[in-house]
């Protein structure tokens, strides 16, 4: 048998850190050298995290490619092999298959600027393009727009605050908008009025302009989000071919076999895992059931 | 292609000649169904049977499958593939594995199944069909690639097709079993496709049929049929092209696991369950539709996923009839 595709190729747990009560943030890297100088992805990728004896799922890199050398996923306890993976330690192994998917295309869009629209665990996948637009220094002005539950549900919690402070200097914006109130809440609010407010990720968009004929859109969030930053945009007349979006399925193979992500209908069909989870919102147009 | 004539004399010693590659699974009846058994004797074989319960795509992608073993912490691939032949498949068979080639085969190649269909041996045979066919209408009752060998019935014994380079090599090998195709033979062979071409009872209109589904997303018609439809998942057993998998880790003893992955049915509520619950098919509607929208996909390369055996029909518990709801629904356009 040649090299089997569903083979995982061992890592290292470096470090693994709480974000929030529910979710961590695991760095590994790869023993083999070999594999961890192959391995190369781009922001929008995923990975298939594969607990021996216990299961397999599909996790999105959330650290950047400009990162070399170690890679990051971001991982909420929801289920049976979450809370297993979340009880492992530093220095156990896991294994990794991977990058899948087609990820964002982030050559195309240098120069331009970018909003990156995030809910929730939504704001794993875009750290990975934040850190790339960032290091990479090759657009020309990053938006983050970040809505979640409470303060305690901010992911990545010192990097926001810290480019909500500094950011400038980055090209980046940062701003924030939470649900549950908390003296946490008020107190940055407090410090960064103009960009932390009570309410839904949609409200950020408030005093916002952008040059719609050199921005790129990027959504990701849990999948009731999707139609109401959508219609922000739309509305804000940015074209749909700049709207980018990735998405989620059950994903068992990662390569186009297994066949829970097939979306769509009898005129188009698409696989999340192979033609996507990058889409556009021209996809979602001619593909239903998308979004 | 090459055609060559093989007597009913011969076909025994043909049919043993074949052993020579590997175990021969062929059509057997059990009961009331057919089923692919490994057989021993010609005697064995049902070949005038109209459909096997399950398709042979389950030598390929086997119900429960092993993938890997675990052991000292490393996932170990299992041993590779004994060589074996598949006899009798009909010609719907046939493309119903080149649909799932399509799948399989497409970069990265999944080894399990390409080293199984490397290790088949394809002997189609031609067949009459029955009152749930209807193949013709999707082009599927003929083909033309995708076996080695391809047994047509004549009067007094084969029309063999030749199809591929493992073909020629069985037929060289066995040079004495065989003789040229007569006028008459091609007479005959002719006759019983015009025959058969006749005998369908059952149609599906291609012409637009894509479009004309999508259109009718909304349909009343697909809200009916959710609601007679009893969410069992047999139309996906059984169905030739159908392919989803599930992947789970089980413990043989304390230490081993296995890696299986075993069939899985969008008609199951967990098809399209993800982690935190949400669903992306929560209703026995979306899942309904999902399978008729999977199964209708028109590829521009490939065409439907759907090749007419029929199989979905006869051992659908509610009756549900697959080109009747896509009549249904076509018509419901209107």
């Amino acid at each position: 048998m040649s090299e089997n595709p569903y083979q995982t190729h061992d890592a290292r747990i470096l470090e693994v850190k709480d974000l929030t009560p529910r979710e961590k943030l695991f760095t590994l890297r790869f023993l083999d050298p070999e594999v961890s100088e192959r391995f190369t992805f781009k922001p929008g990728q995923f990975v298939i995290v594969d607990v021996r004896g216990f299961g397999e799922f599909p996790v999105s890199l959330c650290s950047s490619p400009t990162r070399k050398g170690y890679i990051q996923l971001c991982i909420r306890k929801v289920g049976r092999m979450t809370r297993f993976i979340h009880r492992m330690k530093e220095g156990e192994v896991v294994g990794i298959r991977g990058p899948y998917g087609n990820g964002f295309p982030m050559e195309m869009m240098e120069g331009s600027n970018l909003i990156l629209v995030a809910g929730g665990l939504g704001m794993a996948p875009l750290r990975s393009v934040l850190w790339y637009a960032i290091d990479s220094g090759k657009y020309e002005h990053v938006w983050l727009l970040y809505g979640t539950k409470a303060y305690e549900d901010i992911l990545f919690r010192d990097e926001i605050i810290h480019l909500l402070k500094h950011g400038s200097s980055m090209n980046c914006s940062v701003k924030l908008a939470y649900e549950v109130e908390s003296p946490s809440c008020i107190y940055l609010e407090g410090g960064f009025s103009d960009r932390v407010c009570r309410g839904v990720v949609t409200d950020l968009f408030r005093g916002e302009e952008f040059d719609v004929n050199n921005t790129y859109a990027f959504i990701c969030g849990p999948p009731i989000m999707y139609k109401f930053v959508i219609k922000e945009l739309l509305d804000r007349k940015l074209s749909p071919g700049r709207i980018y979006m990735t998405l989620e399925r059950r994903m068992r193979c990662g390569v186009g076999k297994c066949g829970h992500c097939i979306v769509g209908t009898s005129t188009s069909i698409k696989y999340v895992c192979k033609d996507g989870p990058v889409f556009t919102y021209w996809d979602a147009l001619s593909t239903r059931g998308l979004i | 292609m090459r055609y060559i004539k093989l007597s009913s004399e011969n076909f025994e010693t043909f049919f043993n000649s074949l052993k020579g590659w590997g175990k021969i699974y062929g059509p057997v009846k059990r009961g009331s169904i057919y089923s692919f058994q490994n057989v021993e004797r010609v005697t064995e074989l049902s070949l005038d049977y109209n459909r096997t319960m399950l398709p042979p795509k389950k030598f390929f992608v086997r119900p429960r499958d092993t993938m890997f073993r675990l052991k000292d912490g490393k996932w170990e691939n299992g041993a590779g593939e004994e060589n074996f032949v598949l006899f009798g498949l009909h010609s719907c068979d046939i493309h119903g594995l080149k649909i799932l080639d399509k799948v399989y085969l497409n970069e990265p190649a999944d080894p399990y199944y390409k080293v199984r269909r490397d290790a088949a041996l394809i002997v189609g045979m031609s067949c009459m069909p029955d009152e749930y066919c209807f193949c013709k209408s999707l082009g599927t009752h003929f083909a033309m690639d995708g076996f080695d060998l391809f047994l047509h019935e004549l009067p007094d014994g084969w029309l063999v097709r030749i199809g591929s380079v493992r073909g020629h090599e069985i037929a060289w090998e066995n040079e004495e079993l065989f003789e040229e195709v007569t006028d008459e033979d091609l007479r005959h062979f002719k006759e019983f496709e015009e025959r058969r071409a006749n005998a369908f009872q059952k149609e599906i209109p291609q012409e637009g049929l894509a479009d004309m589904l999508d259109l009718a997303y909304n349909s009343q018609v697909w809200k009916n049929y959710a609601e007679i439809c009893l969410a069992c998942g047999n139309c996906n057993m059984v169905c030739p092209t159908c392919r989803c998998y599930e992947v789970c880790d089980n413990w043989i003893n304390a230490y081993e696991a296995v890696r299986e992955r075993r069939y899985d049915s969008c008609f199951m509520e967990s098809h399209g369950l993800v982690a935190g619950g949400h669903n992306f098919r929560p209703t026995r509607l979306d899942r309904f539709r999902h399978r008729y929208y999977c199964k209708s996909y028109f590829d521009p390369s490939a065409g439907f996923n759907c090749v007419g055996c029929g199989r979905c029909d006869e051992f659908c518990p509610a009756r549900i009839e697959h080109v009747k709801v896509l009549e249904e629904v076509r018509g419901s356009l209107r």
